[in-house]
């Protein structure tokens, strides 16, 4: 037995570890139990059916929009935030962090009421033919609201990092500025960036608070999985919500797995800078 | 305090920082620890300390076995290289800290910790920076400040990590010759690690040269300096010619140059090779030991060389040769006089003879 | 030539950027905000008081405190121990621990809900077992609790890994080899130079347990006046249509939202005082208000 230089290790490596059986390895076995109990072709009846596949389809589709748009959102911001100063730009920063601090039922009936026909953007929009609330839009909009800071907050500290040094020689090599950024910024950026949306993404696919009240909750239109879970469970068809919740731990998983990646491939990349 | 230490072994993973060393520290000495970084000179100071554990060996201190004491409980000062000053604590409270731990009876009261702090921050001279913080501190300034702080618990020995090692040259300079003196007024059995052999020789009482995890030699600077050990030890503290030579029966021969065993390295003259055989070997002569002579005065015995660059060091001139016709440098280092009576400058020939080395097996 | 300032420094371009930023962020960041304010005042003070007033919303209030009570200071001190055990000592599986640490962040909060509905649930596994035993903890507080402490058990340890890494150990050392037992060091050396991010860390949490939605919507049964969470009573009040009480109710989560934002500010303030004044590294603290790995 190596014998530990510091006190402690017994007592806080085996707190840590009890308290993480307790809170998270064994409620996680339960749901794997309950889910691996199913008949394998009842599973399969369960997750495949119509109405579960149309909420994959309606989660990935608005997840991908939303995280589209926190791609360029973010890349914007970080961008601004990092290389220029203006007054206020303090402010701005900390309002960036605004989506992760406020809770998501919040965001939800907020987000609500100002795409809701009636509201500040809905009373905009409604002329144009443009509905968002109830909608897939709604979905999207609500996805891209609670995971803004991701991109944003991964960019920023690269670009904080980056040496003007770096961009200084490609410009006395004859680089035009697209051409720097295009071919020596983006390039350098670009995990941080791919994490970023990795993260958001991932986050997006879970999202169920801010969701709910913009969604209208249609089946096959505007029904995200995280709801039919929520759904079945309130009907009580255990078998169904647990192979539901099943089927998102496991995207979950393979999202941790994803970033995971791109983080070590980040490291990997800034200890080669 | 005296400290024993026996076949002390250590490994990290698959490295071995320490290998079966063995040594003896005595009461009131200041011991050097020195050696390239890995050689298991800092791991031997964390061990005596109690900051890492040994998978074998044993450490007494006089006499006692401290082996499975705790750091807390060994009594040790420890300076750790980096000094790890308490950053939230001013320069008094990170005194004071070892004596506001003690047990409750045998804690000092306020007013006697703050009196003892004061006479310690007199000791190091920095009375008057009492009330600051360590990041307000000059390197040399927190060195002194860790200083007074393990000396605050009274240890029973000084362990200090590469003591000047994080210091510019001038303070540095001035830092050793403070620890010099400060260890001579207060005779504290004191063992300092440093990869720098002449802040060891400067220093120490004694020096134990380390290499992989070994010993390779333990003695006084004079004794070190005067008869390296091994082949390691010549060529860490440098300014050393390293030849391949052959041993034929009782004669040495090296470059064109040869001379008998007795005359050049009495101690292995007593362990001829067999007559007859003719022995690879690695003969190690100090730059010092190499005679310069003149070419057209060069005995029959001796190797050619042509001058490359002096260097004027003091009253000494260090002289960079290239041996002919191989081209092999060699260092040489002749008095003043000397350079002057023979002319030297770059492209001189000269004729060149160890007058002492010493052999080791190839 | 050469632009003489860096790339995009344009005024041009720099203004246009600074321009979409800017709008970007009022239009879709903070606009929700001013809705809420709005909504929640938009009948007069008083019907927004009377709102904040109804017992049951009171009621809301004081369980969602009561979580909060309960939940971050387990958190904490569950945050402490394995901040200690991964940053001061090394051992196999340390990366595995880190990865588990992180999974409430990773898992939807409905999964978190569903798995504990499996677990002490009439169907759960433990079900059967706690039947017997007369013991309810589905769609009670308890079950509250219980799902708080998942969703939120990494934000204190996720912002204390780092930094006790960074600063390593030699602190701790110093003070061992100067006499002090295990629990002086830890109080008197590594607490305080933890202490901002462990305050941190707690306020995340926090904001975090009174803010949580989903997880607790699937365990708390939604008894009226009961297992009422703050963010369940928003969203109980704004299916019966009751606007202006739906608002005043978030509006008041809202208020910790901006809170918690305020002491981000301050706080990392103190961070970089810190690391001005000893080069002590600050923990990164930038995803860190995300439910989410940084």
């Amino acid at each position: 037995m190596k014998r530990h230089v510091l006190p402690g290790f017994s007592l806080t490596m085996g707190l840590t570890l009890l308290y993480l059986v307790l809170i998270v390895l064994l409620p996680l076995s339960a749901l794997i139990l309950k889910a691996a109990s199913l008949e394998a072709a009842d599973y399969w009846r369960i997750v495949s059916s119509q109405r579960a596949v149309a909420t994959y389809r309606v989660t990935l589709t608005a997840a991908a929009w939303a995280t589209l748009f926190n791609a360029v959102f973010g890349l914007t911001l970080a961008w601004v935030l990092v290389r220029y100063s203006f007054p206020g730009k303090r402010l701005l920063d900390a309002v960036v962090d605004l989506p992760f601090a406020l809770p998501t039922a919040v965001a939800g009936v907020a987000l609500t009421a100002l795409f809701a026909q009636t509201g500040w953007y809905g009373r905009l929009l409604a002329p144009l033919g443009i509905s968002v609330a109830y909608t897939p839009v709604g979905i999207a909009v609500a996805m891209a609201f609670t995971s803004a800071p991701f991109v944003v907050r991964t960019i920023q500290p690269v670009l904080e990092d980056l040496r003007p040094e770096v961009e200084e020689a490609a410009q006395s090599l004859g680089a035009s500025d697209l051409q720097v950024f295009a071919r020596v910024i983006f390039p350098l950026i670009f995990p941080a960036f791919l994490a970023g949306c990795a993260l958001a993404f991932a986050r997006s696919l879970g999202e169920f608070g801010a969701i709910v009240f913009i969604a209208g909750n249609l089946p096959f239109r505007t029904e995200i999985t995280a709801l039919l879970a929520y759904i079945r469970l309130d009907e009580f068809d255990y078998p169904a919500a647990a192979a539901v919740a099943s089927v998102m731990l496991g995207a979950a998983f393979v999202m941790l797995l994803v970033t995971n990646s791109i983080q070590f491939w980040v490291q990997r990349h800034s200890e080669r800078a | 305090m005296s400290i024993t230490v026996r076949s002390l072994t250590k490994t990290f993973g698959t490295f071995t920082a320490l290998d079966g060393v063995s040594l003896e520290v005595e009461k009131g000495e200041l011991m050097a620890l020195l050696g390239p970084s890995g050689s298991g000179k800092t791991t031997l100071l964390r061990l005596i300390a109690g900051l890492e554990f040994a998978d074998a060996g044993t450490i007494l201190f006089d006499g006692t076995d401290t082996t499975h004491l705790s750091a807390r409980e060994r009594r040790v000062g420890f300076v750790f290289q980096h000094y790890a000053l308490f950053r939230h604590m001013t320069v008094a409270d990170n005194v004071a800290f070892g004596l506001s731990v003690l047990p409750r009876g045998r804690r000092p009261d306020k007013a006697a910790i703050a009196a003892r702090v004061k006479e310690l921050l007199e000791l190091v001279q920095l009375g008057h920076l009492a009330g600051r913080y360590p990041a307000q501190l000059s390197g040399g300034q927190r060195q002194r400040v860790a200083l007074a702080r393990a000396l605050a618990i009274e240890p029973a020995v000084l362990l200090l990590d590469e003591p000047f090692g994080a210091l510019d040259a001038q303070v540095r300079k001035e830092l050793r010759r403070w620890l010099r003196d400060l260890h001579d007024e207060i005779h504290m059995t004191s063992v300092f690690v440093t990869h720098d052999q002449e802040e060891a020789m400067e220093v120490a009482d004694r020096v134990v040269v380390m290499n992989h995890g070994r010993i390779e030699q333990v003695g006084t600077p004079v004794e070190i300096h005067d008869a390296p050990a091994s082949p390691f030890v010549y060529e860490f503290l440098g300014h050393a010619n390293k030849l391949d030579c052959r041993i034929d029966g009782r004669e040495v021969a090296a470059g064109g140059w040869s001379a008998p065993l007795a005359r050049v390295a009495p101690a292995a003259a007593d362990t001829p090779a067999p007559a007859g055989a003719s022995a690879a070997a690695v003969a190690y002569v100090r730059a010092h030991e190499l005679e310069l002579l003149p070419e057209s005065r060069a005995p029959e015995a001796a190797a050619l060389a042509v001058v490359r660059h002096l260097t004027a060091r003091g009253g000494q001139v260090r002289v960079e040769l290239s041996r002919r016709p191989d081209g092999a440098v060699l260092e040489a280092e002749v008095s003043r006089a000397e350079a002057d009576a023979l002319r030297l400058t770059p492209g001189t020939p000269v004729a060149i003879r160890p007058r002492a080395l010493r052999l080791f097996a190839a | 030539m050469a632009a003489a300032g860096r790339v995009g420094d344009g005024p041009l371009l720099r203004r246009i950027l600074i321009a979409v930023a800017v709008t970007g962020t009022l239009v879709f960041l903070l606009a929700p905000i001013a809705v809420i304010g709005a909504l929640a005042l938009g009948s007069g003070i008083g019907a927004f008081l009377d709102a904040i007033a109804q017992p049951e919303t009171l009621h809301a209030i004081g369980l969602t405190v009561l979580t909060a009570v309960v939940v971050v200071p387990i958190n904490v001190v569950f945050g402490i121990c394995a901040a200690w055990a991964i940053a001061k000592f090394s051992f196999p599986g340390k990366r595995l621990l880190l990865t588990l640490i992180e999974i409430p962040f990773s898992v939807s909060p409905i999964v978190a809900g569903v798995m504990y509905i499996f677990l002490y649930g009439a169907q759960g596994l433990f079900g059967p077992w706690l039947q017997e035993a007369g013991v309810q903890v589905m769609f009670t507080v308890w079950a509250i609790f219980l799902v708080s402490l998942f969703v939120t058990c990494p934000f204190v340890a996720r912002e204390l890994i780092p930094l006790m890494q960074a600063q390593g150990s030699e602190e701790e050392e110093a003070a061992l080899t100067l006499g002090a037992s295990g629990f002086q060091t830890f109080v008197r050396v590594t607490l305080p130079n933890i202490k901002w991010a462990l305050l941190y860390g707690a306020i995340l949490c926090n904001a975090r347990v009174m803010g949580e939605f989903g997880a607790v919507s699937v365990v708390s049964g939604n008894v009226r006046g009961q297992t009422n969470t703050l963010p369940l009573q928003v969203e109980l009040l704004y299916n019966s249509y009751n606007t202006v009480g739906a608002f005043a109710a978030a509006s008041t989560l809202a208020v910790l939202a901006l809170l918690t934002l305020g002491a981000k500010l301050l706080l990392e303030r103190h961070g970089h005082v810190g690391e001005a004044l000893d080069a002590a590294p600050v923990p990164s603290t930038r995803l860190s208000l995300a439910g989410d790995r940084a």
